[in-house]
């Protein structure tokens, strides 16, 4: 994708997500699509550390989560403006995830996975337990201030204006991120995860850019969780729970991560998908389990990357 | 700064008990290309490997242009200008040619990468396959791109492990004739290990002989040629 073509296709996402929910009406509709936009954006965090890292993590939850509790605990305290306690929150868990990345990056594989999960479960138990603080297994409400960012609060929490928002920060996201990638941390990570040996061979150093993808990746999922916080006012435990992680893999791996959207399909087409099933949703994992097995079977790629066979003119053309 | 561009002073590398290299010295002179040659599991991968920073050495010291790197990492001594290629072609598959090659070039700190990666690539005739993803390549290309990526910003020094390794007979003289041309025009030195006899007598100014982890004889080719032992452990006494 070209430089123009790259800011042309990002306006007029805007533009049409704008126009989506000026024009529709469906609170239950844009409720749903809100909520698919918030997990859309935790799996292009989840999607971004396996597509630029080649790591599986199952403990994005943690990130995803812990923003949440953090936002509410320092709006809590009455400590600073909630503007600032988002801000705050998303630097710390990009912060703690950076450092604590230097350590568990160089762990290769399934051990890298299972480390994840660990930590990840880890805060899960300690929030449920902390009754003083989070409020426990119960959760905590947060109480967010009257206006946000200069907007009163009760138009913010409109169906129309919360989608708007959460596709406006899904849209920003992909943006920077295709940016970014475009350049020198782009390839550097890449070869990287391509390579890790021959990178160093060719004099970069490999650490740093691992750890800071992770951070990255941490980054896109705690603003997920502030996103979530913000539009149902209220975070707990399960927030933390490591099928919250599972799910947001799968939809990275159904959407398909070798491109930076495809997670976020993946988010978009799970809830759908759940959402027309209906009454049948009790047997939802059963069915989006096939749907999983089925997509790696016969599309590696995810449902991107079947899009992008068929954009490009029939499944027998690959290679050179 | 010393006429010797490399120096590996009694390096020994031991895995528990086992010596994989044993007390070994060589040297590089600016622009030599130096044959290392032996038997299978005489220790001509590990010296490459103690030499570029990849096995950590048990005794002994390597110097690059006078330089003491023996407690530097490979990064770091790749960007003091000490490079390598693999028997095992190692590249990035996921990426353009260009790109990865490209990527090579700025981290060598060069004013421009572009011009520098273009000037490799067109070097190792890679230019027509340039924006090819690299496991799109035939093997044949890949091996120059894996070459390629050890030339990027001329390094001082190219350690080659077996560069001819499952090239044809054709190919692999044409590639050794280019090395040599490229080490005399670059002023890069070269420690090549090759299997290919006819090519590492073709294109060495010297050789080193290894067996067992020891080295067992040095110098010019045809001295080396004659020597008795390298007849009778390496060449066979007939040859």
């Amino acid at each position: 994708m070209t430089m123009r073509s790259l800011w042309l296709t990002t306006l007029c996402a805007l533009a049409a997500g704008g126009l989506f929910g000026f024009f529709v009406h469906s609170g239950t509709l844009l409720s749903l699509l809100t909520q698919a936009l918030i997990y859309a954006v935790l799996a292009v965090g989840v999607g971004l550390l396996l597509r630029q890292n080649g790591m599986v993590s199952f403990g994005h939850a943690l990130f995803f989560g812990v923003s949440g509790y953090g936002v509410g605990i320092l709006m809590q305290a009455n400590l600073m403006p909630a503007e600032l306690a988002i801000a705050l929150t998303l630097a710390g868990v990009a912060l703690a995830a950076f450092l604590v990345g230097l350590v568990i990056v160089r762990v290769p594989g399934v051990s890298f996975g299972m480390l994840t999960l660990a930590i990840g479960q880890m805060f899960y138990l300690t929030a449920s337990r902390s009754r003083g603080l989070t409020g426990g297994a119960d959760g905590m409400n947060i109480d967010w201030p009257a206006r946000l960012f200069g907007v009163p609060i009760a138009q913010l929490l409109k169906p129309g204006a919360m989608f708007v928002l959460c596709w406006s920060a899904l849209v920003v996201v992909l943006f920077l991120l295709a940016l970014l990638l475009r350049g020198r941390f782009g390839s550097v990570t890449e070869a990287v995860r391509d390579n890790e040996e021959r990178a160093r061979f060719i004099g970069i150093l490999t650490l740093m850019p691992r750890a800071l993808v992770f951070a990255l990746s941490a980054f896109v999922s705690a603003l997920a969780g502030v996103l979530s916080a913000l539009n149902t006012g209220f975070v707990s435990p399960e927030a933390l729970h490591w099928s919250v992680s599972g799910v947001a893999l799968m939809m990275a791996v159904v959407g398909g991560y070798k491109v930076l959207w495809g997670p976020a399909l993946g988010a978009v087409v799970y809830f759908l998908a759940k959402d027309a099933l209906g009454d049948h949703a009790t047997h939802w994992m059963a069915i989006f389990g096939v749907a999983l097995i089925t997509v790696i079977v016969f599309s590696p790629a995810g449902i991107a990357g079947a899009l992008g066979r068929l954009a490009r003119g029939g499944p027998g053309r690959a290679g050179r | 700064m010393s006429a010797l561009v490399l120096e590996a002073v009694d390096v020994a590398v031991h895995y528990g008990g086992v010596k994989a290299v044993d007390g070994v010295s060589f040297s590089l002179a600016r622009g030599q290309i130096r044959g290392l040659i032996g038997p299978n599991g005489a220790g001509k991968s590990t010296v490459i490997d103690a030499v570029t920073g990849r096995s950590r050495l048990t005794r002994g010291k390597v110097l690059l242009d006078g330089e003491d790197v023996t407690a530097l990492g490979v990064v770091q001594r790749r960007l003091r200008g000490l490079s390598r290629s693999f028997q095992r072609t190692s590249i990035f598959g996921g990426m353009s040619v260009r790109r990865q090659v490209e990527l090579a070039a700025q981290r060598m700190n060069h004013d421009r990468p572009a011009a520098d990666a273009e000037a490799v690539l067109g070097e190792l005739g890679l230019m027509q396959v340039a924006d090819v993803t690299a496991e799109a390549l035939g093997y044949g290309e890949q091996r120059r791109l894996d070459l390629a990526l050890a030339l990027v910003g001329k390094p001082k020094v190219l350690l080659l492990d077996e560069p001819m390794a499952g090239l044809s007979v054709r190919e692999s003289h044409e590639l050794a004739r280019h090395l040599e041309s490229l080490a005399g025009r670059w002023n890069v030195s070269v420690l090549l290990v090759e299997h290919d006899m006819d090519v590492v007598f073709g294109i060495s100014h010297a050789l080193t002989v290894f067996e067992l982890g020891r080295v067992i004889a040095s110098g010019e080719p045809a001295e080396v040629r004659r020597d008795p032992r390298v007849r009778e452990a390496y060449l066979g006494s007939a040859g």
